[in-house]
């Protein structure tokens, strides 16, 4: 065995006469750590791979938003970025008709389905030195933000969102807004090894790679354009009526019953005991938005989007919510909650929480209205 | 703890920094310490039945090299071989038993049903056991006096659960004379881990995803290119689930100054089934030579006493894999190939072939392509047993295999181009020996190929759970 014989049968076959040569171990575990290193880096630290990303997916939808507005030409600083999540309704197209008039150009990266946390590395990518905006505007659901049971700090979909943004530095912070120690070693792994997190997506790749990157190469040079001329549903809830007291609804015969589920869900949601987890949640994220633009001369304007197709009744303020918190923060402005009351219509909603093309239309004009009156004449 | 999870590379680590760190004399106990710990990571209470065999198996040994008595001998021999088949049975075959007495008694399948739990790696600890103690009994092995030498042999995590089947010469030569590896050893184990990993997880869980879904219902997907292609998948994955676990082991052992018997060496490429099995699970098919297909009478007795052997073998064989009559039929239909083979080459005159034993390389000749896809073909038939969950099952899929046309290509065009490249790699190995050249060629070399396998685990390897290998079920 080890000791009768020092010509060991190869494992796989015969051994070549050539094996007798002693070979230094370290100079290999060496080239196994430069070469992965590199093929990683190069693929997925370099966008090389994100730029054939599904479009139409998660990341890709983000990486789209992303690199459009970093594309996008901002020949001086009176731009307004809005982020947000599906409920912020701005139509760029709609206000910036009215650029002559006001000399500010509104562009927006809101995503469905993101929250604060992705807002951040959102606006880090679009303006990493934080001098490209006169003004971000970001949207609250409820300035009161009470708990849900969607827990925003434990959100994995997260991670998914920014997986292309996400760089090793980020190992230190991101994975540990997280509580869950298996998301936290997700995330850890996922930023050092990102194609842990592009697994599927590279399998369907490598099913049709040439179909992919035509479909990438297409989105990438026409989806501005797209999203830009978005105008958002034509549907309306017109003739709905909410008791608000005694939760319960009157629908128009128009709104077919597995709608009327939806509304009836989303209007009156079950809510956990409010223990602040919302707000510590929100205090850091939008702490940290803050950070990014402290002394920046950026104005960020914290509004209440249009809640409900009817103005729901009001509830106790929560002073020290976190949106109420920074809102003496220098360059922190906090829109009137109530701006958006006048929304609150269903002929301008399309479901329970989605304003429609109309309702859409006028938020953008209100909002633009009310962002050029605190951003004053452009500089 | 399965191979293929973080948690077990971290062991592996730990065992190796103790294992080199420690003295000398204390490195067994390490080994044995952390074989029972890994043993008991599954399910703790089963490591009684390990020990129990262990007991029973040194002391029937030291028994028959003590006694000169040929009775003595004979009936330390029959207890342990009791103890590991009747153990082996209860386990495994006392639910089939059970079910087929049901069926003749008219009663339901499960009247006569315990619930049993497999303990794992039972089939591979009894038959390194088996194989001990009747080498001792045929006076061909010195009995192992250190019951902790020889509870390390029967236990040592590398190949407890799936084999390789280590005989006791093969591992007590490296045991006794160990010395440390070279560095062109530890480079070659080293490689063979990344390679096992990735074979398992890159090739075996992504085609189990095709098979799996097929026969989990085979009614669903109707028609002959279905049923070939899940044929195909599921043999795509035992392949390279069994080898993938194989080559893992084979690395680890290296890295730890052990050498493990070569267990797969590319048995697609097999020109017959002769040839398959001098290719597939070669330390099983070595151990039921030895100690089946020879004690029967081997081929000393006559043509049809050969074919008969060759049956019972085989379809024991089977029946080793699982209790279950498509085991049985999957031996018997591999016994009936052999025996036809032997059959066509004694009426032909022509030489038999011998197959690979003394690790040669295919011959390849003209006919060679159209025998390798007659010998895959006539295997991947055989694996239609062996996967689907009835027998019932697998004559539908059989009959769908040649009776109904069209159906639906299950295996993704990635995948097939994943299969052609590892064929490829296969068809070079077979003449090139490039693992060889790898693994002793240039840093960048070795470097580039190991990355490679850790990138392709990264990104195509199914990571969402870690799958149990194919073979841990027996």
């Amino acid at each position: 065995m080890a000791s009768t014989s020092t010509k060991q049968p190869s494992v796989d076959g015969p051994t070549p006469a050539h094996a007798e040569a002693a070979h230094r171990v370290w100079p290999r575990i060496l080239a196994i750590v430069f070469f992965f290193t590199a093929f990683e880096g190069i693929l997925f630290h370099t966008g090389l791979y994100s730029s054939i990303i599904e479009p139409d997916s998660t990341t890709g939808y983000m990486e789209l938003q992303l690199r459009n507005e970093i594309r996008r030409p901002k020949p001086d600083r009176n731009q307004v970025l809005a982020v947000g999540h599906s409920r912020m309704s701005l139509l760029p197209r709609v206000v910036n008709q009215e650029k002559p008039g006001t000399g500010y150009t509104f562009a927006s990266i809101a995503l469905g389905g993101t929250s604060p946390r992705t807002w951040y590395y959102a606006l880090r990518a679009v303006d990493p030195n934080a001098n490209n905006y006169a003004a971000i505007a970001i949207p609250s659901v409820d300035y009161n933000e009470p708990d849900t049971y969607d827990y925003l700090t434990e959100r994995e979909m997260d991670l998914h969102y920014l997986i292309a943004r996400l760089e090793l530095r980020d190992i230190f912070e991101f994975p540990w807004t997280y509580r869950s120690k298996k998301l936290q070693w997700q995330i850890v792994r996922g930023i050092l090894l990102k194609g842990t997190i592009y697994k599927r997506d590279f399998i369907e790749f490598l099913d049709h790679p040439s179909a992919r990157i035509a479909k990438a190469r297409y989105y990438a040079s026409d989806s501005a354009g797209w999203y830009y001329g978005y105008g958002g549903m034509d549907k309306s809830l017109a003739g709905l009526q909410i008791d608000w007291q005694h939760k319960t609804m009157q629908f128009p015969a128009s709104i077919p019953e597995n709608e009327r589920k939806e509304i009836e869900n989303v209007s009156f949601p079950t809510l956990p005991p409010d223990q602040g987890r919302e707000t510590a949640y929100l205090r850091y994220w939008y702490g940290r938005i803050i950070d990014h633009y402290r002394g920046s001369g950026t104005k960020l304007i914290f509004m209440r989007v249009p809640r409900s197709p009817t103005t729901p009744p009001d509830t106790p303020l929560k002073l020290n919510s976190a949106v109420r918190q920074i809102a003496s923060l220098p360059d922190v402005v906090v829109l009137d909650g109530r701006l958006f009351n006048q929304l609150e219509h269903p002929g301008l909603f399309w479901d329970g929480q989605h304003l429609n093309r109309d309702g859409m239309e006028q938020f953008s004009r209100l909002l633009a209205g009310e962002v050029c009156r605190v951003l004053g004449p452009p500089k | 703890m399965l191979f293929n999870t973080p948690q077990f590379f971290a062991f592996l680590a730990v065992i190796l920094i103790l294992f080199y760190a420690a003295p000398r004399s204390w490195r067994k106990y390490i080994l044995l310490a952390a074989s029972y710990f890994f043993y008991m990571s599954f399910i703790p209470k089963f490591i009684l039945i390990l020990l129990s065999l262990t007991a029973i198996d040194y002391t029937a040994a030291r028994w028959i090299s003590a006694t000169q008595s040929p009775r003595s001998r004979k009936i330390a021999l029959i207890i342990s071989l009791t103890a590991n088949l009747g153990l082996l049975g209860f386990f495994k075959y006392y639910n089939f038993f059970a079910s087929n007495i049901a069926f003749l008694f008219h009663q339901p399948s499960d009247a006569f049903a315990l619930s049993i739990i497999l303990p794992l790696g039972i089939s591979f600890h009894t038959f390194q056991s088996m194989s001990y103690v009747i080498d001792v009994y045929r006076r061909e092995q010195e009995p192992i006096t250190n019951p902790i030498d020889y509870a390390l042999f029967i236990s040592f995590f590398p190949q407890l659960v799936a084999g390789p089947i280590v005989r006791a010469r093969e591992f007590f030569g490296d045991l006794y004379h160990w010395r440390r590896p070279t560095n062109d050893e530890a480079l070659r184990g080293l490689l063979l881990l990344f390679l096992g990993l990735a074979k398992k997880m890159v090739l075996a869980d992504q085609f189990a995803q095709i098979a799996n879904g097929y026969f989990r219902d085979v009614t669903r997907q109707p028609g002959m290119v279905s049923a070939w292609s899940a044929a195909i998948a599921f043999g795509i994955q035992i392949y390279f689930d069994f080898s993938g676990y194989t080559d893992m082991a084979i690395g680890m052992a290296k890295l730890l100054g052990f050498h493990f018997p070569v267990n797969f060496r590319r048995p697609y490429l097999a020109s017959s089934i002769t040839d398959f099995w001098h290719r597939w699970h070669i330390s099983l098919s070595r151990w039921l030579r030895d100690y089946l297909y020879i004690p029967l009478g081997g081929n000393r007795h006559g043509r049809l006493q050969t074919y008969r052997n060759l049956m019972l073998t085989m379809l024991l064989g089977g029946l080793w894999h699982g209790a279950s009559w498509n085991f049985v039929v999957w031996g018997g239909y591999h016994g009936a190939l052999l025996s036809l083979e032997r059959m066509w080459h004694q009426v032909s005159g022509r030489p038999e072939t011998r197959g690979n034993t003394r690790l040669e390389p295919a011959r390849w000749t003209i006919w060679y392509p159209l025998q390798a896809v007659i010998t895959f073909g006539l295997v991947m038939i055989g694996w239609v047993f062996f996967r689907a969950a009835t027998f019932h099952d697998s004559l539908y899929v059989l009959h769908q295999m040649f009776f109904v046309p069209h159906g639906t290509q299950l295996i993704p065009r990635w995948e097939r181009i994943l299969a052609l490249g590892t064929l490829a790699l296969a068809l070079l190995e077979e003449k090139k020996e490039w693992f060889e050249r790898i693994a002793l060629g240039p840093a960048w070399a070795y470097g580039a190929v190991c990355a490679l396998l850790l990138l392709s685990v990264e990104l195509i390897g199914f990571t969402e759970v870690a799958v149990p290998f194919v073979y841990f079920q027996f």
